[in-house]
């Protein structure tokens, strides 16, 4: 059982580090919450389950000590982004791998549920069954799974120390990535407009989504937020609201490894996440660069090439 | 816009200080005629220019942005215009995704004897931008 | 004017419409799965059946508020040196109705009314925007997921804060005036008469209140410990997983920390007023360049020592939290407020083996 050879792994690597990060129960049956482990029997406490959706790799930067950290495969591409900038030291952490077919998305099953409080969660058959006050209902898991899960390409984490249990393919065609992408630009320029003005004019500027983004690691200076440079004021325009989306999208580019969270954590449901994809198909396009890969690569920003195959002068 | 002339739009250039600012000054030295609406702001390299620079111009009010910087191979710093040159393009596939036209940023490279390109990237965008029409309702501008 | 009435169902527009004729009237308003208060437009999605994902903080006390706006304007022809400063302050807001509500929504208010009202320097803004607006409250009638109103002084049926607290009973809602406010509202035509809907909804109230769970220990303390309070690793520990993001303070009914800054461009400016978040890490920077709560750790403990221990001991042991949930539902990683004032309160809890268990005992405990 997983459970059970993710605990055993922990057990073992825990003497070596400070502090083991994974996941433990939340506050209902429908939520897992991080679980700092520090001392040997909170190990207990750890769950992995389709309900595990956090990115548990993003409090690498911001930790000092040897800290082990248990990721999934979409997780481990921040790892390999954070050493491709220079972001972590690789020797001061220990990656646990796990690997994983999808996890749910918590707003998905809500909305099934007609956001009713949740008394139990059940998985079994490709099924989640889920009982509220108003009765149980039978979700398919691949209903309610995030579109991230539903393209996913590293079912398996691309790096790890320990890996619990046999590693995944997957199974998902890589053209499907950024079929999102392309299904939106089928609509008109000013349909694109009206879309983003109506979903960014929810925002409440809470920083939700890039506090949770594991890439912004300067959230505590971000220009977002600056009176010198003064870029934005925080008057609560649709000019500005756009502006701030544009920021941390931009500032993302070629560095986002589509883990999913800014759009998981925003409490206005707000698909956050849009931009960023566009931003990286681009970057595939143009540079053929792909996020959080190999350790190895530079981002497609931080460099050049003398000659750029696939960008053509502009001619008016 | 009080400080607009009837007729003309908002077109904000970023031009490099080395070359592009250079053959514009080439441009008018020689007397070419050319549209009035752009207004030219002077930064050292075009690997200066933030791609959210261009963003905050066409949200804040402009009609179109041109940046332009010396060829790639020519940069007065090595290799500010091979950033820019990937910045730049990585914004122009960007914002028509957010419903802005792609045809109102336009990004170029002119050196500093090129007075006649420079009048001809002039003339031509700014006729661009004006076929596109205005980007915003006009409206009293608030801060 | 009636002090009670009943609005049946069907006719819950045909109010709204009659209110909006000089009132703006907002109503937790359904866009895709998110509701939120917006104005009132008959083809809106009215949402009921649940609380909206941010309260209606925001019509009372906008998150971005104009105090004044000034403008620099030249005075003489012949010396262009020479400027004077016109400054202009209004407050001529319209008058509001805020229906649909839940009681926890309302008793922020309540909580505003003591800071922004009951000192010498009462707020104008706050001010005008309170005396002209109207809450009608909706009763719950079930807790929500996160819910503990009743653990902080309040309750599925609470009126603080409220002018008129609406109970759904069968085939429409009770309605009951708290307030001079309220019983205008009542006075609108389409309003029944409501005596005989009263033993129903009292019924559904109190069984309400049997169903909210209260997260703290049975035998939980009035006030929270200090010693716990004041220990650094349980902080630590606690707020290992926050991202210190603002969500938790900006859909909190009852957050009302705020910034002000002026915006000018060239001659002319507004001095606005913004909502801060305590979570955020320069939310004590200070111009010097130090802070005194440079770290996640030291911001919760503040957030949470403001709503369960400076707020009540400054106000008569009312507390600044109305237990709706939002910061445990909407947070990032799943924080639980109502968690960690549990330990707070428990008489059990003697912060060395709350240490000693629950994390490793280093001087340093930072990670």
């Amino acid at each position: 059982m997983s459970t059970e050879k993710l605990k055993e792994t922990i057990q073992k690597v825990f003497p070596d580090v400070e502090c083991v990060i994974c996941w433990q129960e939340g506050f209902d049956k429908l939520h897992t919450t991080p679980l700092f482990i520090t001392t040997p029997d909170q190990t207990e406490k750890v769950v992995w389950n389709l309900l595990c959706v956090q990115n548990l790799a993003a409090y690498l930067p911001s930790l000092k000590k040897k800290i082990a950290v248990v990721v999934k495969g979409c997780d481990s591409r921040t790892i390999v982004q954070f050493m491709q900038e220079g972001l972590i030291d690789r020797s001061n952490v220990v990656v646990i791998g796990i690997p994983c077919r999808g996890v749910v998305s918590v707003k998905k099953v809500l909305a099934a549920v007609g956001q009713q409080p949740i008394e139990d969660v059940k998985v079994s058959d490709g099924n989640i069954i889920v009982k509220t006050p108003k009765g149980e209902k039978t979700l398919a898991i691949a209903d309610v799974s995030p579109g991230k899960c539903k393209t996913c390409q590293y079912p398996t984490p691309v790096i790890y120390d320990f890996l619990v249990g046999e590693p995944i393919e997957s199974d998902k065609p890589a053209a499907s990535v950024y079929d999102d992408v392309r299904e939106f630009e089928k609509l008109s320029l000013a349909e694109r407009k009206a879309y983003f003005e109506k979903e960014f004019g929810k925002c409440i500027r809470c920083y939700a989504c890039r506090n949770a983004c594991p890439m912004c690691v300067c959230q505590d200076s971000c220009i977002a937020e600056t009176r010198d440079p003064h870029w934005i004021t925080q008057k609560m325009t649709p000019e500005e609201k756009m502006m701030f989306h544009m920021i941390h999208s931009v500032h993302l580019a070629g560095r986002c490894v589509e883990c999913g969270e800014c759009e998981r954590v925003c409490p206005m449901d707000i698909p956050v996440a849009k931009l960023k994809k566009k931003i990286n198909s681009a970057m595939k396009e143009l540079f053929d660069y792909v996020p959080g890969v190999n350790p190895d690569d530079k981002p497609p920003m931080y460099t050049f090439n003398v000659d750029e195959v696939k960008i053509k002068e502009h001619k008016l | 816009m009080s400080d607009v002339a009837p007729k003309e739009l908002r077109i904000v250039g970023f031009l490099c200080n080395w070359c592009s600012y250079g053959g514009a000054d080439t441009a008018g030295v020689s007397r070419f005629k050319q549209p009035t609406d752009l207004r030219v702001i002077r930064v050292p390299c075009s690997g200066r220019v933030d791609p959210l620079f261009v963003v905050r111009a066409l949200i804040q009010g402009a009609d179109g942005v041109l940046v332009s910087g010396c060829h790639p191979r020519d940069c007065h710093y090595s290799d500010g215009n091979f950033y820019a040159r990937r910045r730049l393009e990585m914004l122009k596939q960007l914002l028509p995704f957010v419903g802005i036209d792609e045809r109102r940023f336009h990004y170029t490279w002119v050196s500093a004897s090129e007075g006649q390109k420079w009048q001809q990237v002039v003339t031509n965008f700014t006729k661009q931008v004006h076929e596109l029409g205005p980007l915003h309702e006009k409206k009293e501008k608030t801060v | 004017m009636a002090d009670t009435g009943f609005l049946p169902k069907e006719k819950i527009k045909e109010f709204l419409e009659a209110l909006s004729k000089d009132t703006v009237v907002y109503v937790p308003t359904k866009e895709g799965e998110t509701a939120a208060f917006k104005v009132y437009s008959p083809d809106a999605e009215i949402c009921l059946d649940r609380p909206a994902n941010i309260p209606p903080k925001s019509v009372i006390y906008p998150q971005c508020e104009t105090l004044l706006s000034f403008e620099y304007k030249k005075t003489d022809p012949d010396d262009p040196k020479k400027m004077a400063v016109e400054v202009r302050a209004e407050t001529n807001y319209p008058k509001a109705v805020i229906f649909g509500c839940r009681p926890c929504d309302a008793k922020g208010f309540a909580i505003y009314d003591r800071v922004f009202l009951d000192t010498d320097t009462a707020d104008p803004y706050y001010r005008e925007h309170r005396e002209k607006t109207t809450i009608i409250s909706l009763a719950c009638e079930a807790p929500f997921a996160g819910c503990f109103c009743v653990a902080v002084g309040g309750g599925p049926a609470d009126t603080a804060g409220s002018d008129v607290l609406m109970t759904e009973v069968d085939k429409g809602y009770y309605l009951e005036a708290l307030t001079e406010k309220g019983r205008a509202a009542l006075s609108v035509p389409v309003i029944e008469d409501g005596a005989s809907y009263k033993a129903a909804a009292e019924k559904i109230k109190t069984e309400a209140r049997a169903k909210v769970k209260n997260p703290f220990p049975a035998d939980a303390t009035e006030k929270v410990s200090p010693k716990l309070f004041d220990t650094d690793e349980f902080w630590q520990q606690v707020t290992n997983k926050c991202v210190s993001c603002g969500a938790c303070t900006y859909l909190c009914p009852t957050c009302y920390c705020f910034n002000i800054t002026d915006e000018q461009a060239l001659s002319k400016g507004e001095r606005i007023r913004t909502w801060d978040a305590c979570m955020f890490r320069h939310f004590t920077l200070e111009a010097s360049g130090h802070n005194p709560r440079p770290t996640k750790s030291r911001r919760f403990r503040n957030r949470v020592g403001h709503k369960f221990s400076y707020y009540p001991e400054k106000y008569n042991g009312a507390i600044a939290c109305c237990g709706c949930g939002r910061c445990i539902r909407y947070c990032p990683v799943s924080v639980d407020i109502s968690e960690v004032v549990g330990y707070l309160k428990d008489p059990k809890q003697d912060p060395a083996t709350w240490v000693a268990t629950n994390t490793k005992a280093v001087k340093d405990g930072s990670l």
